[in-house]
């Protein structure tokens, strides 16, 4: 077993921090066009939803694991975040995979691939992996869900709705921490913001280079059309409840095109 | 046990660089460890580690010692841990993790609750015995772990063993300070 796992690989000309170590059964691919995903909601198209999702929970996990390995000298309250939301992604892992057995697929069924962590591990700063991982993969994330979760509401699988609902609850904390945090430090040492500045110009330079591009085919010979290379639908009620700032917010919404989601009904 | 505040402070203070110590060993060990129910055990318990150093180290604040105040070990029991954190293999990782090292921990606590005078330092008795209670709960989900994955077995059969052995050799946790060096690190 690999006790630093520093290495780097290369993926289409770009580097990357070389994958997490995942057991046998997993088929571990480093590109979209490996990658098996289906549109619809039909039976296999949900397992490979599950599987694809838990492995990014397990991802999310290790990331946040090694930045308590990797920066001890962090303020305590800031660790004591982190090592919470270690526990979630493990909890969210764990209900993912519980789920995935439910609906009777297996790990390993579908490929996976580690693109968060390749990427935010390169970074060698903890504001720039918050700022990647929880401010913009999470917050995608949370963006994603958004969505997701009516998705399976209508497609009669409200058991699955309602996990991604709790798991909604728990990215929004760890988003706002990141956002609370980077503030902080920022206000404390003004070159932190180049730092978060360096990480998030180095997420859209790997991004542009290894976005599918239109017309292109995964593993299962579904193309990439241009509305599916669009970011996902702006979750605004939740980006709010992770305090992004109105001005954060309508950049996002018009990097998505101004769709967004239209927030539920007091009780609703 | 008569202890002094600076005394309590530092033996409270070494369970927590201990707790912290366990909390990066999991840790570090997630990612580098393939079988996904071990990852789901370590990533649930670095949480709980991480709120028993908390408690301790709030403990530590309220003791004449800076908050979040690690007291390191002695050279001996930091010898324990490093040989527990380089532990290689899966079931090795576990077994040295929950059925040596923290058996002998335990062990550790319990001595310290019998040995204080519960009305003297009852802030410091609640959070051992709260973490006790923990404690008793990460045994559970090992074995929880167990039944999830009985494919897994030992590789180095002796490796538990020698934690556990390496462990119990070790007398005390912590030295004491030197009363000048606990008054630098007060002020």
């Amino acid at each position: 077993m690999s006790e630093t796992p520093n290495d780097t690989k290369v993926v289409g000309g770009v580097v990357l921090r070389r994958d997490p170590v995942r057991e046998a059964c997993f088929r571990v691919v480093h590109s979209d066009a490996e990658m098996q995903e289906w549109p619809d909601m039909s039976e296999i198209s949900r397992r490979e939803r599950l599987h694809r999702h838990m492995n990014n929970e397990t991802a999310a996990m290790e990331i946040a694991a090694r930045c308590l390995v990797d920066f001890p000298e962090t303020p305590w309250e800031l660790r004591m975040s982190l090592a919470r939301q270690v526990a979630d992604e493990s909890r969210h892992t764990a209900l993912l995979f519980r789920r995935l057995k439910e609906l009777g697929g297996f790990k390993g069924e579908f490929p996976v691939a580690n693109f968060e962590w390749g990427v935010t591990m390169m970074l060698d700063d903890l504001p720039g992996r918050l700022a990647v991982q929880n401010r913009t993969f999470e917050a995608g994330l949370m963006d994603i869900l958004g969505t997701m979760r009516r998705r399976w509401r209508e497609a009669g699988d409200s058991a699955t709705a309602d996990l991604l609902e709790t798991i909604l609850v728990d990215e929004i904390n760890h988003v706002r921490f990141a956002n609370r945090w980077i503030k902080r430090l920022t206000r404390e040492d003004p070159r932190v913001l180049l730092k978060v500045a360096r990480a998030v110009r180095f997420l859209a330079q790997v991004t542009e280079q290894l976005a599918p591009k239109p017309g292109d085919l995964n593993a299962v010979g579904v193309a990439w059309t241009e509305e599916r290379r669009l970011p996902p639908a702006v979750n605004i009620e939740d980006r709010h409840e992770a305090e992004f700032t109105d001005g954060e917010i309508a950049e996002i919404l018009r990097q998505a095109g101004f769709r967004s989601i239209v927030p539920a009904t007091p009780g609703g | 046990m008569g202890l002094t505040i600076r005394q309590k402070a530092d033996r409270i203070g070494g369970f927590r660089f201990v707790s912290v110590f366990l909390m990066e060993t999991l840790a570090k060990w997630i990612p580098t460890t393939p079988e996904l129910e071990a990852k789901v055990l370590f990533g649930r318990h670095v949480w709980v580690l991480a709120q028993h150093a908390d408690q301790l180290g709030r403990r530590t604040g309220e003791l004449r010692a800076p908050a979040q105040y690690s007291h390191p070990p002695t050279e001996g029991y930091v010898r324990v841990l490093e040989t527990l954190a380089s532990s290689a293999g899966t079931v090795e990782r576990v077994a040295a993790f929950y059925d040596a090292f923290l058996p002998d921990l335990e062990r550790r606590y319990r001595e310290h609750v019998a040995a204080v005078d519960h009305i003297d330092d009852e802030p410091s008795v609640r959070i051992i015995e709260h973490i006790l209670f923990d404690l008793a709960r990460l045994h559970q989900e090992r074995e929880a772990f167990a039944a999830q994955r009985p494919d897994l077995a030992l590789v180095n059969a002796q490796w538990p063993a020698q934690i556990a052995a390496l462990a119990a050799g070790e007398k005390e946790v912590v030295g004491e300070r030197p009363v000048a060096q606990a008054a630098a690190e007060t002020a």
